[in-house]
């Protein structure tokens, strides 16, 4: 299938590209990679009126580390990120991006581009929101920060303004006593998930569980309590950790896991998958927290 | 700790829906310029604008990876990418990855493997597990299949294609041979000749019109070497009579036809080629580079444009030498550079068309040298089935010997 008809332009900065942007009135999609946007087109899901390529635009392929934030620019392709050294401070990025679509879709597709297209079964929102990144859009106004968790608002929707270009993501880099988690569950490796879980550990403190293909988005949960409870219950026990985590996480499941299932897993499927990966990661987090902080 | 391997920047650009905008890549060692709407995939202008019908097109949505080429050395869905996006970019196709006489190991082992079947994925298989070698050269036995998961064969015949991947590995540990045949050559596809430039950095024609221009031959490997010798029962004086008129000459050659001289030893011509199905009719020039009849040494450049997009560049060298009797040996060497349509034409079967074509020449060459006459009007264009049956019998023989 071929896209419909769309006018091109292909900037050289920033402010040109917002201006581009601006000038589509609303009709203009700003495309990257593309490995999400053009089967869109491909299908004509969607018919853009003007495609604003911001490849050739100074500076967005910026891959730093900064005030204790792994910085992504936009046109940073996934597969740089996943063999940069540079990420080993975001650990969780290493265990995500082999799960996102394929090699050949990852050495064009852009961790920023992910992040934007907001596909609620994609794995990249799921990390930014249980790291709690920080999205950085730049509009007519200016440049502003979103917090990754207030960033998506529905499937395959934003809190990005029409007129706003994603530019850059800021992941957190990862400190002592922090340990990680991630898991999903595609019918075959490379596809959507069933059922994707993310969880960040920190020992004293906070425990984040982040669910994907779960809902019409990542949903994020504070699983502290639960993880106090089942490493009493365990005792210290290795194995019985993500036991006694599956079975309390239930009630967990059944609030953040919203789907009617579909012709590949049924609602019901899709809890328990939820339940058992989050009880598992969390256990292998939790342990990998205690084993960084020794 | 800002990386930099940034491949080079594409050039701004703003073009208006159906507005062609100009794409200059490399594309397996050739530098192109096209022109082409911005909603056209990286996968379309291989196929119709540059011949390279290589790369498959199944899905047209990236899920099931025939289109699968590299991109600045990473392999990338040739359909998920519109053709705008790769300004400045370097493109190898599975045409630049191994050399009909000198196959990719990994093409080789896919061969050896029985990894093929019904062939329509192994361009995507190809690409996918060249990129996978080249990336992760120690990637282990029990990931193959995860690793190749990208692409999708109908056939089911994966556990051959993991077998051939793996065999191509333990076959180079130290990393899987570079793309062997990357090198400067024509290209021209289907689509309409409007859009398709290739890059001049040698001042190639891009465009064959009457007018005299230089012919500039692609480097790299011919799609056709024809190294042939017959004898003719005539001397070399009389042969070479037949050489000095180049109009005697050109109605020796099967199909062709001289249409106007343009002066410099550049000549105008059309040539008619049919062989089964296919029917070619060229329109080009050609140039007498060299006309030693002293060395009994001849050089003839041509270069023609086939209405459907064929496009042919010729460099022949007809010598002559005594032979018994008071005969003549004429000895040919071309190398023919094709493209288009014809290239998919068997290129064996094409170099025997090619002997005979020379054959006939040589005939026709032979009977006006004792006659003093051309043939009557032009020799006959090499006729389909004739030539092809003799093509066909003459690769069962020698297979049969």
């Amino acid at each position: 299938m071929k896209a419909a008809p769309f006018a091109y332009v292909r900037p050289s900065s920033l402010p040109e590209a917002v201006a581009e942007l601006g000038g589509t009135g609303g009709g203009g999609k700003v495309i990257a990679g593309g490995q999400s946007l053009t089967p869109v087109l491909a299908m004509r899901l969607a018919r853009p009126d003007t495609l604003i390529d911001i490849n050739a635009v100074d500076g967005l392929d910026r891959f730093a580390r900064r005030d204790g934030f792994l910085e992504i620019g936009a046109t940073v392709r996934q597969r740089r990120v996943e063999h940069d050294p540079a990420s080993a401070a975001v650990p969780l990025l290493g265990m995500a991006l082999p799960w996102v679509g394929h090699r050949e879709l990852r050495s064009r597709g852009t961790v920023c581009g992910s992040l934007a297209h907001a596909d609620p079964a994609a794995e990249l929102p799921a990390v930014a929101c249980c790291l709690a990144a920080e999205i950085v859009a730049t509009g007519p106004g200016g440049q502003r920060r979103i917090p990754a968790r207030e960033f998506f608002s529905g499937a395959m929707t934003t809190a990005l303004e029409p007129d706003e270009i994603l530019t850059a993501v800021r992941l957190p880099v990862a400190r002592a006593g922090e340990g990680f988690g991630f898991a999903e569950i595609a019918r075959r490796h490379g596809d959507f998930a069933l059922a994707g879980v993310v969880v960040a550990v920190r020992v004293g403190g906070e425990a984040v569980l982040t669910g994907f293909g779960v809902s019409d988005r990542p949903v994020t949960t504070d699983v502290s309590g639960v993880l106090d409870e089942a490493v009493r219950a365990a005792c210290g026990d290795r194995g019985r950790l993500a036991e006694e985590l599956g079975e309390r996480l239930a009630p967990v499941a059944d609030e953040l896991v919203d789907t009617e299932g579909d012709a590949h897993a049924s609602g019901d499927y899709r809890r328990r998958l939820f339940r058992v990966l989050a009880g598992r990661e969390l256990a292998k987090a939790y342990h990998r927290a205690h084993e960084e902080k020794a | 700790m800002t990386s930099s391997e940034a491949p080079n920047r594409p050039r701004p650009v703003r073009a208006g829906a159906g507005e062609p905008v100009e794409v200059r890549m490399t594309v397996n060692g050739t530098p192109v310029t096209v022109h082409v709407p911005a909603r056209v995939t990286l996968a379309d202008v291989l196929r119709d604008q540059l011949g390279l019908t290589g790369t498959h097109v199944g899905c047209e949505h990236g899920v099931c990876g025939m289109c699968t080429v590299l991109v600045d050395g990473e392999a990338a869905r040739a359909c998920l990418l519109f053709a705008v996006q790769l300004d400045q970019a370097e493109v190898v196709t599975v045409e630049g990855l191994g050399r009909p006489d000198e196959l990719h190991p990994l093409q080789e082992s896919f061969g050896r493997n029985h990894a093929l079947q019904c062939g329509f994925c192994t361009p995507g298989f190809l690409m996918s597990s060249y990129d996978l070698l080249t990336h992760q050269p120690g990637v282990r036995e029990q990931d193959l299949p995860q690793e190749l998961s990208g692409v999708i064969c109908r056939c089911t015949g994966y556990r051959n294609i993991v077998t051939a991947v793996r065999e191509a590995q333990q076959a180079h540990p130290g990393g899987i041979p570079a793309p062997g045949n990357c090198a400067r050559r024509a290209l021209a596809g289907r689509g309409t000749g409007r859009s398709v430039v290739d890059e001049e950095p040698t001042g190639a024609p891009a465009e064959q019109s009457a007018a005299k221009a230089e012919i500039v031959l692609p480097e790299g490997e011919p799609t056709i070497a024809v190294d042939v010798a017959t004898e003719v029962g005539v001397g070399q004086d009389q042969v070479w009579a037949v050489f000095d008129d180049v109009h005697r000459l050109a109605r020796c050659l099967p199909g062709a036809e001289l249409t106007e001289e343009l002066g410099e030893d550049y000549y105008a011509g059309r040539a008619r080629v049919s062989v089964g199905p296919i029917k070619l009719a060229f329109k080009g020039v050609a140039h007498i580079a060299e006309h030693d009849r002293a060395a009994r040494r001849m050089r003839v450049l041509a270069q023609g444009r086939d209405t459907g997009g064929a496009q042919t560049q010729a460099d022949i060298l007809l010598r002559t030498e005594p032979a018994a009797e008071g005969g003549t040996r004429l000895h040919a060497e071309a190398k023919v550079y094709l493209t288009g349509r014809i290239a998919q034409f068997g290129r064996a079967l094409a170099g025997d068309v090619s002997r005979h074509m020379f054959e006939q020449f040589a005939a026709a060459v032979s009977e006006t040298a004792t006659t003093g006459d051309a043939p009557q009007g032009r020799v006959k264009a090499p006729g389909a089935f004739r030539l092809l049956l003799r093509s066909l019998l003459g690769r069962l023989r020698r297979r049969s010997r």
